[in-house]
């Protein structure tokens, strides 16, 4: 059967073998049933054949192993090299999404915490208080009923404190 | 054979891969820019970072004016599907009426108009319902919205903002530069579901700056209630309160009568009118009060002091030019001392004192004082008031400007003057922010306008006013105060006469060695006798100052009352004084240029004390004053000792000035006040 390091070197012809054109000649006048129609313009012939490769014993090859393991490294290597170089724009965008949401949570919290001081506000207004003390039967102090306990007394300027 | 095969088969790949290299420099060198931008325009947000609007704060820090965000909704009417339906659905999740909303946007929709308002303001958990739809014609957009937490608490001094949160009014305009901020804005790196991926902020955006006010909240409060129960129980049009700090000119309170809401927009004129700033913008004449400059410019410009008699004329002033007769409310004052003619406000005795200033005299110290002037508060809309030009001032003029007639001023512009009377003779400059951001804006340096001893001498007239005179209703428990009222007949134009409703006013000052506030009140529009300035202004006068002088901790200068636990029964008849400013109104009508005064018809109340355990009425004389002048200090002492006589005395040296002068009958309760100087 023809293989394709034969059709290479089909061509050159072994030695003692008749000349390539005598040999074409001999084979077109010997017509094998088995003998595949030939593609045109081709003087290449398929022809199957059953191998019994049952006897044949593959030698293991020593160097195959290194080989593969050489190949498992470099390849090892290429996915380390690879990941190195990918890894900081994948843990960018990882922490790209980490701030995002930390800052669109920073933004809600300041939001959540103007709106909670503008009720604080309301519920500490003047108006609100002395409703409330009046419910209550609260009312400011009177002068008399300040007394102002560092007064020396006896002084007669009055300072303003504030 | 195969040569030629394998050079084909060579040529074709090389063809192949030339033509994927080709490509690939096209795609990543050609068109590298085109296809980054199309990548951005997928991948890419452009996110504008809003900027909050700086807050208004009171001088503790409390918030008068505050910005928190807020989320709208809005629609595009063009890209709506179904108007009906969706109009249905989006009422339903903002809780609107389904009518209303599908007319509007039908309306936007015959207008071609691609895009609508639907609802401003809304609360977190619609913009989550809204969100949820995920149609593309809705819009979820930030923004902010102003909230005022008191409602109407200074609302003239803070004004207000528009639907764009940019100032329409007080200081919310006159700082909208500062308080408004400059917005940012932020590229944002998006995912496939629109996350946020990464952040680069283009713009930074700035915060506008916060504002700390003089104002102090408590006092406000206490201010804008006593003027509107003032102007309701009198029936007046508008009122106004300027509470100030005499030394730096920091202004406590200014209130103003009527109110408004700046969290709601107007709605009506009404609306619009209340938002006017009656103690800043409206001048009116001033009346009484405007004698405290007159005598000032005498103490200064003349040899008047407050002992030189001044003739009164029995209260009635004739011989003027025009045949104008000008009568004294209370009639039958002779020749009295001129701190009287203070005291008991009388019309001719000012008119006296007016005429030996004289009209130049007269009007550099109308100058001096700083009427005529704006006093550049940071307010918009604050008139200068009005004083002739002395070239424009008519035969009369004097006469007319000497009782606070022919001359227009505000209430801040009072309380400026009687600072000065209260701070030694120095013009300030009010001011109304203590904080702008982080930095404090300069104080301008007061100008001198009257001598310090001018000032003290003032002091202890206007002393008098409350001791003695037409302020006795405003005398204050535990502080010496010194004060003048003023009643002045509001002008008509239209009629071109003075009618008979009253602006009546009060300003004064506690306590009176070392005023530490200084407050006026104007009630503008009363009528009759209960309108005048010790009835309408007094009391609210009264009860504003004794609260700032509690928030301001300010030491007493005087024992205080008799416990509260003794019942207090007030004798509400007429009771003849110990003075003689009693006034007779019922004598018939003022003349019609004349400035009704402001004097006392029925005495004030005087409190009779029961209770299970009373004490004894107190003596109501103490004793006769002596003559201190010339005196040392040392010997003053000694002899107000062995009389039992309060002295206080004011400076060093000897015993020039002394208030009740001698021979007058010291109350109790009251302390003879001697000034000393070398």
């Amino acid at each position: 059967m023809a293989t394709i390091p034969q059709f290479l070197t089909r061509h050159q012809a072994p030695a003692g073998t008749q000349a390539p054109a005598e040999r074409l000649d001999d084979r077109q006048s010997e017509r094998d049933p088995f003998e595949l129609r030939a593609l045109p313009f081709e003087d290449v012939y398929f022809r199957p054949k059953k191998m019994d490769n049952s006897r044949l014993i593959r030698e293991a090859d020593p160097r195959a192993g290194g080989a593969c393991w050489t190949v498992i490294g470099a390849a090892c290597l290429m996915l380390a090299f690879l990941g190195g170089v990918l890894a900081p724009s994948v843990a960018n965008t990882v922490a790209g999404y980490k701030l995002e949401s930390l800052r669109v949570e920073a933004q809600k919290l300041a939001d959540e915490r103007r709106t909670l001081e503008l009720q604080e506000a309301r519920l500490l207004s003047p108006e609100r208080l002395d409703r409330l003390a009046q419910g209550r039967h609260l009312v400011s102090p009177s002068a008399s009923q300040v007394v102002h306990l560092d007064n020396t007394g006896e002084s007669k300027v009055a300072m303003v404190r504030r | 054979m195969i040569e030629r095969r394998l050079i084909w088969l060579a040529g074709i790949v090389l063809v192949w891969g030339a033509a994927i290299f080709s490509k690939l420099v096209a795609l990543q060198v050609v068109h590298h820019q085109e296809y980054v931008k199309k990548a951005r325009a997928r991948q890419e947000e452009v996110v504008r970072l809003r900027a909050q609007r700086g807050a208004i704060l009171d001088r503790t820090g409390h918030p008068l004016a505050m910005s928190v965000p807020t989320e709208s909704v809005s629609v595009d009417p063009i890209k709506v599907p179904s108007l009906q339906v969706d109009s249905d659905l989006l009422a339903h999740e903002l809780h609107l009426d389904p009518a209303e909303v599908f007319q509007r946007i039908r309306a936007a929709y015959d207008s071609h108009r691609g895009f609508l308002w639907v609802k401003r303001g809304i609360t977190p958990q619609e913009a989550g319902d809204v969100r949820g739809l995920k149609y593309d014609w809705i819009h979820v957009d930030d923004g902010s919205e102003r909230h005022y937490p008191n409602n109407m608490l200074a609302a003239h001094v803070l004004g207000g903002v528009d639907f764009e949160e940019k100032g329409n009014g007080g200081i919310e305009k006159a700082l909208d530069g500062e308080l408004h901020g400059t917005p940012g804005s932020a590229d944002i790196l998006t995912d496939v579901h629109h996350r946020g991926i990464f952040e680069l902020v283009s713009t930074q955006a700035r915060a506008g700056l916060s504002v700390i006010l003089t104002i102090d909240e408590q006092l406000q409060f206490v201010a804008e209630r006593e003027i509107a129960a003032s102007v309701k129980q009198h029936e007046a049009a508008s009122g106004s309160v300027v509470v100030m700090n005499p030394y730096n000119g920091e202004i406590l309170a200014l209130a103003s009568y009527p109110p408004f809401d700046p969290n709601q927009p107007p709605e009506n004129e009404n609306d619009v009118a209340a938002r006017s700033n009656h103690a800043v913008s409206v001048p009116f004449e001033p009346g009484s009060c405007f004698k405290v400059i007159t005598l000032s410019a005498a103490l200064e410009t003349t040899k008047l002091r407050p002992d030189s008699p001044i003739n009164c004329h029995g209260g009635v002033l004739t011989g003027l030019p025009g045949k104008r007769v000008i009568h004294d409310s209370h009639g039958g004052l002779g020749i009295i001392p001129m701190a009287m003619v203070l005291a008991h406000s009388s019309n001719v005795g000012a008119i006296e004192v007016g005429r030996t200033v004289g009209r130049e005299k007269m009007y550099e110290y109308m100058r001096r004082f700083g009427f005529g002037d704006r006093t550049g508060i940071p307010l918009p809309g604050e008139s200068k008031g009005r004083v002739r030009p002395l070239a424009k001032w008519g035969s009369t003029s004097l006469e007319s400007v000497s009782m606070g007639q022919e001359v227009s001023v505000t209430t801040l512009q009072l309380a400026r003057a009687v600072s000065v009377v209260a701070n030694g003779g120095l013009l300030v400059k009010p001011r109304l922010i203590v904080k702008l951001g982080d930095r404090t804006p300069p104080v301008e340096p007061p100008v001198r306008a009257i001598k310090p001893e001018t000032a003290i001498t003032m002091r202890q007239m206007m002393e008098g006013v409350v001791l003695v005179g037409t302020g006795r209703s405003t005398r204050l428990d535990g502080y010496t105060s010194g004060g003048k009222t003023g009643t002045a007949q509001i002008f008509d134009f239209a009629t071109r006469h003075y009618t008979h409703t009253y602006n009546g006013s009060f300003m004064g000052f506690a306590p009176v060695t070392n005023p530490a506030v200084v407050v006026v009140v104007t009630v503008n529009g009363t009528h009759g006798m209960e309108g005048f300035g010790a009835s309408a202004a007094g009391p609210v006068f009264k009860a504003v100052i004794a609260e700032a002088l509690r928030i301001l901790d300010v030491p007493k200068d005087l024992p205080d009352n008799p416990p509260a636990n003794t019942q207090i029964a007030q004798n509400q008849k007429d009771q003849s004084l110990d003075d003689v400013s009693i006034a007779d109104l019922g004598s018939g009508q003022p003349n019609i240029l004349e400035d009704s005064d402001d004097d006392e018809p029925a005495a004030p109340r005087t409190q009779a004390f029961v209770g299970p355990t009373a004490p004894p009425a107190p003596a109501p004389v103490a004793g006769t004053v002596p003559n201190f002048k010339g005196m040392t200090l040392r010997a003053v002492l000694r002899e107000a000792e062995a009389k039992g006589l309060p002295v206080q005395p004011d400076g060093s040296g000897v015993a020039r000035i002394q208030n009740p002068p001698p021979g007058a009958v010291l109350h109790q309760g009251e302390r003879i006040r001697v000034q000393f100087t070398r």
